[in-house]
């Protein structure tokens, strides 16, 4: 008689696979808790420190102490299992497990995330560093959200922007600086490594892309603390010819393809050194391309939108009565607005400021000029009486007519630098008008016709250029609608969708 | 007393201590700093009283305030006893602004308002000297901003005959904006739409 077969439950068949599908995701989850990510780097006046940045769970933490010594001297620690407390100079900083809750000296801070101590590693929020490290080191500090970078002190990192042009042939690379600076050049792996020096840099964007046939990116990185600009060539075997001009302001680098080796063509020993990604370059530069081909003739690269918001740093502008400042404001606006234009793929998008700095005017028309932006935002927030929200477009108008010594508006390549809106007034008011139509179809919101008024940030734009006001922003009212995401949300959209109007596309 | 009260005694006296250390605190965190700019103000109220007491023909003056929910000025009329010099009028017609509209209008200038000098030049430029303490009570944005200067300007203009355009400066010197937005770096002529919304 033959053993009948052993028949499982079906409930007990199942149990097996969904125990092991369990345990494979627990296995596969519980890594991400504390996964070690990229390096935070802390620049100060005359040094800086290398941190390692950690995860947790999708937010990014630092170790406490490393932080403390890169930015002073820490005396006494006092662990315990679920408290820490260290002596910063006469400050003391007192942190507990997962509360975010912390103390230093005599003021408690209520930070967004809690404390972790991973490992026996005591982690702080980055939110830390802008709350407390002011308090602690009692220096100015910048820092722009979501980069891996601080300034400490007077540093006044410097800032650049960056255009790229077709030649005859190759590209030109032009990258204005904010500030002088030195720069030596290496090559490897088939892309060239720029560095500029002696001050650290925060750049407007970590990464541009170009639709081009001879350069492919540009990426900044300091993961290592050494600030450098990354070049990767679109095709191999190009010649490389980096020179600073203006005093150190400009770099104006040369992508070029080699003459044919056909010997007819190549002047008998008055080729200059080339430099290809593959060799050392020197700072020397070569012979400059020719001049420029019209842009059709290599594929136009895409057009610039320099989003520009207002303030920043000490200069905080308008104060809601709750507290709500514009500098942040406008730059919670242009963030959306920059994600809602890289949405497209059809814009590369140019910031004026990065983070809670103040750049000057000037700063900001260098950066939107030597860019060639097809379109200058600028936001404000403001006082726009009781009605609100509201938003109202402007568009430049002198304080009085220009005088004829400039010659008036016939010639137009004389136009002095203070008139340079003249060539594009009635762009900007039709760009105005695309926006006002786009902000009118939000539902609760009153969008006025647009104006035109003297307003400093416009004047020396060379592109259709408006300034974006929402309101009301003043002391006597409450911000109400303005931080609201939803609002917030709606304005971005109009704003990518009276860009699309008004450069032809699909609203 | 009974225990009740006893309880209730103890509880408001325990009140009154919290909030006696929390008001110790709160003196802690607070310094109350006197306004630095009080010499300014002082001389301003000085130069007011002298134009008040000028001796000259009395006559209605026409003044322009913003109206920031519309975006427009808005006319008010007043009688004013003028100065002998167009300098003082400038002046005159300042303090009409630092004093602030009757009718329901908002002010251009604010209360604290200080003006350290008038110029007005043979080609009709008027010069006014604001004090950066005025800069810091303005009515925040682009167009607050631009309201205010085209009010000054436009109700001086409506006044002075003398006076064709008007360059504002701080503190003795050129400055970019008023507070961010309103050019500043060139001269204002009177223009009575000063937005010029389109139709």
């Amino acid at each position: 008689m033959s053993p009948s077969p052993t028949i499982l439950h079906p409930r007990r068949r199942l149990l097996l696979p969904a125990g092991a599908i369990l345990a494979g995701m627990l296995i596969l989850l519980w890594p991400a808790h504390t996964l070690r990510s990229d390096n935070f780097i802390v620049y100060m006046p005359s040094s800086h420190a290398v941190i390692q940045l950690n995860l947790v769970g999708d937010v990014k933490y630092l170790p406490l102490v490393p932080v403390l010594n890169a930015v002073g001297k820490v005396g006494a620690i006092h662990e315990k299992r679920d408290s820490f407390r260290v002596w910063f100079g006469e400050t003391q900083i007192e942190l507990r497990r997962d509360e975010r809750q912390v103390r230093v000296g005599d003021s408690r801070l209520l930070l967004a995330q809690p404390v972790r101590n991973p490992g026996g590693q005591w982690l702080v929020p980055l939110e830390f560093l802008t709350r407390a490290l002011p308090q602690l080191t009692r220096q100015p500090i910048v820092y722009q959200v979501g980069t891996n970078r601080i300034f400490v002190g007077d540093v006044g990192p410097v800032t650049f922007s960056v255009r790229l042009d077709p030649t005859a042939n190759g590209a030109r690379l032009t990258i204005q600086f904010s500030e002088k600076v030195d720069l030596h050049t290496a090559a490897s792996n088939g892309k060239w490594y720029l560095y500029p020096e002696p001050r650290p840099v925060q750049p407007l964007e970590p990464e541009y892309h170009f639709e081009n046939p001879y350069v492919s990116d540009l990426q900044f990185d300091d993961q290592d603390g050494i600030p450098k600009l990354i070049l990767t060539p679109a095709a191999g075997a190009l010649n490389f010819y980096p020179t600073l001009t203006d005093g150190g302001r400009v770099l104006l680098a040369d992508v070029v393809k080699p003459p044919p080796l056909a010997p007819s063509q190549v002047p008998g020993g008055e080729q200059q050194p080339a430099t290809t990604a593959g060799a050392m370059p020197g700072t020397t530069p070569g012979a400059p391309p020719g001049p420029e081909a019209p842009p059709g003739a290599t594929g136009p690269p895409l057009p610039v939108i320099v989003l520009d918001a207002a303030h920043g740093g000490a200069e905080a502008g308008a104060r809601g009565r709750d507290g709500v400042l514009e500098k942040d404001l406008v730059a919670q606006l242009v963030a959306r607005v920059r994600v809602g234009l890289l949405a497209t793929r059809k814009y590369r998008v140019l910031l004026t400021r990065a983070g809670d700095v103040d750049p000057t005017f000037e700063q900001r028309e260098v950066a939107a000029n030597v860019a060639r932006a097809a379109v200058f935002l600028s936001f404000h927030a403001g006082n726009l009486g009781v009605t609100t929200p509201r938003v109202v477009v402007f568009s430049y108008r002198p304080s009085a007519e220009p005088g004829a010594e400039a010659g008036g508006k016939e010639t137009a390549l004389l136009v002095p630098w203070t008139e340079i809106y003249r060539l594009h007034q009635d762009r900007s008011q039709a760009l105005a008008a695309a926006l006002q139509q786009k902000f009118a179809l939000i539902a609760g919101v009153t969008a006025d016709k647009p104006a035109t008024a003297p307003i400093r940030a416009l004047r020396s734009i060379d592109a259709p250029s408006v300034a974006i006001e929402v309101g009301s922003l003043s002391p006597d009212e409450d911000s109400g609608a303005l931080t609201d995401a939803n609002f917030q949300g709606q304005i971005s959209s109009a704003v990518v969708a009276g860009i699309e109007a008004f450069r032809g596309g699909v609203s | 007393m009974t225990r009740r009260a006893k309880i209730l005694t103890l509880i408001l006296l325990g009140i009154l201590a919290a909030g006696g250390i929390y008001l110790r605190v709160l003196a802690r965190r607070v310094s109350v700093r006197p306004p630095d700019h009080g010499e300014e103000m002082a001389r301003t109220r000085l130069s007011e009283e002298i134009l008040q007491s000028a001796a000259g023909p009395s006559q209605t003056a026409t003044l322009y305030f913003p109206n920031y929910e519309q975006g427009t000025l808005i006319t008010e009329t007043r009688t004013l006893t003028w100065a002998e010099s167009d300098t003082d009028r400038i002046r005159q017609v300042l303090l009409a602004h630092i004093e602030g509209p009757r009718q329901g209008a908002s002010s251009a200038l604010p209360a604290s308002a200080a003006i350290r000098a008038v110029f007005l030049t043979a080609d009709g430029t008027a010069y006014l000297d604001l004090s950066a303490q005025t800069l810091a009570d303005f009515k925040p944005g682009i167009a607050s901003e631009c309201l205010a200067v085209y009010a000054i300007v436009d109700s001086l203009a409506a006044n002075i005959p003398a006076v064709k355009r008007v360059k504002i400066l701080v503190e003795g010197r050129e400055v970019d904006t008023l507070d961010g937005h309103a050019d500043l770096s060139g001269f204002y002529v009177p223009d009575l739409r000063p937005l010029s919304r389109a139709s």
